[in-house]
């Protein structure tokens, strides 16, 4: 279902480089029209909303990348697809082959 | 009115957080407490030997089936999910409970993970002197490994922890056909309680990339959905054994909880309803479940606890009615017309 919604949320699979680097989730400023609908489902205290003088809106959603731990639970709320992964370049590669 | 007496506590609501990513940081405590939890389940602590369980892969949710209802109502979703233990190590996990207890007026439940009898009673030795109120042994999480079996391993860790800790123990088990059985091993090991029941593994699958989504292994999955066979759960064990049960499960109105009460739950833990929902779940189940108490006359829980397993129905004793036709035809082919 999720691949046919207009707004599809989540991407179904990590982004290419979370081998490499944990995937951090951004805004992107312009796509956000600053709904606040992400903000409630952030546990990690890593969603707040900044004024932006420059946006058509005057504020957007900001990750605090420092507290983000990549849960993905933002995507899904978002009702304009404006969050993306980046990678976390500060970090070090993330621990591959988890045993079960 | 929504007093609950629970291993000794006596909670302000029957309404738990449950462990998991609500309860995993000091300052998501006096979030609970504001708005009306009756007491908290930390965040499971795994066993040095499950390190790895400290790191989690990246996403990690998925909402399924969701009905996108934002303000806190969503009535249908999936949460799929792939979170093992408490991220940091078991020094910031004393001292994770040190500090809510410190500053919370709510009980705090410690929750941990490990294999051997001696690990589980060394740790469950340490969350009792950093002062949690009682211990859940984390016995059933669908991320565990497939090697432990419960005959073995969970009975001696449950067995071990009761020996070693003065502290209430519940032992959260896993839903499935075992529950019952699983519930009565419990009982007989020496635990306070039961909490039934842990969400299911399932998988979900990219049909594009022919690959499982997220992480690409199976994942915890629950919902709304999960709640009649938790309910299930709770009344079968409710008939059999004879020390309190936590339900948990599906839940995400005051009706869902006065539900589990009404087949024999005496507190109910909750968790995705406050992640999908937000914290205000706790402060609505208590308005709803104080609604009907008033609306029935009900001045405390204890009181309807149990009733719909005492009203059931014994197969035996079902009504039946033929599903026959009267006329008594059977067996005769009508061509299906064009
Ligand atoms: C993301 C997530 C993480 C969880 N982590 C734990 C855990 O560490 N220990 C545990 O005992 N249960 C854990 N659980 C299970 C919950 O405590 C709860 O029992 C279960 O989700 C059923 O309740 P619910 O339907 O209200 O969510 C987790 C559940 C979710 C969704
Ligand atoms: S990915 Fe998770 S932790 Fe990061 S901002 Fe989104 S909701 Fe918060
Ligand atoms: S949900 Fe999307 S549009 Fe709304 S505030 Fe968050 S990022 Fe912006």
């Amino acid at each position: 279902m999720s691949g046919t919604q207009k707004y599809p949320g989540l991407p179904l699979l990590p982004p290419p480089f979370a081998a490499q680097q944990p995937p951090l989730a951004k805004v992107v400023e312009e796509k956000c029209i600053a709904c606040d609908r992400c903000l409630p489902v952030c546990f990690f205290d890593a969603l707040r909303i900044e004024e932006r003088p420059g946006h058509a809106l005057g504020r957007s959603a900001v990750v605090t990348a420092a507290h983000c731990t990549g849960c993905g639970l933002c995507f899904e709320t978002c009702p304009v697809d404006a969050f993306v992964w980046v990678p976390d370049m500060s970090s070090s590669p993330s621990r591959p082959g988890t045993r079960i | 009115m929504l007093t609950t007496l629970f291993l000794g506590m006596e909670l302000r609501s029957p309404v738990i957080v449950a462990s998991g990513p609500a309860s995993h940081d000091v300052n998501q405590i006096s979030l609970a407490e504001r708005h009306g939890a009756g007491a908290v389940v930390l965040k499971t602590a795994c066993s040095d030997k499950y390190q790895h369980m400290r790191f989690w892969p990246r996403p990690r949710y998925k909402l399924l089936d969701w009905d996108k209802q934002i303000a806190g109502r969503s009535k249908q979703f999936s949460l799929y999910s792939y979170e093992q233990g408490y991220s940091g190590s078991l020094e910031d996990y004393w001292e994770f409970i040190r500090v809510c207890k410190r500053h919370a007026g709510i009980p705090i439940v410690g929750s941990i993970f490990a294999d051997e009898a001696g690990d589980w009673a060394a740790m469950a030795a340490e969350v009792e002197m950093a002062g949690a109120d009682a211990i859940e042994l984390d016995i059933s999480s669908p991320h565990r490994p497939g090697s432990l079996e419960f005959d073995t391993t969970s009975v001696a860790a449950m067995r071990a922890v009761v020996g070693r800790v003065h502290i209430p123990v519940l032992a959260k088990l896993a839903p499935g056909t075992n529950v019952l059985k699983q519930a009565e091993a419990a009982e007989q090991a020496g635990a306070h309680a039961v909490t039934l029941c842990n969400r299911l593994q399932g998988i979900d699958v990219d049909i594009e990339s022919q690959r499982p989504i997220l992480h690409g292994y199976y994942a915890g999955i629950g919902g709304p959905w999960a709640k009649y066979y938790t309910m299930r759960h709770i009344a079968e064990a409710y008939r059999t054994v004879h020390i309190p049960i936590s339900g948990t499960g599906g839940a995400i109105t005051g009706e869902d909880v006065v539900k589990y009460i009404l087949v024999g739950a005496s507190t109910v833990q909750v968790l995705s309803a406050i992640l999908i929902n937000g914290w205000e779940t706790i402060a609505r189940m208590n308005e709803e479940i104080t609604g009907y108490m008033q609306r029935k006359g009900v001045d405390r829980l204890e009181s309807i606890r149990g009733q719909a397993v005492a009203s059931m129905t014994p197969p035996d004793n079902i009504v039946r009615w033929s599903g026959e036709p009267l006329d008594g035809t059977r067996n005769i082919w009508k061509e299906p017309g064009p």
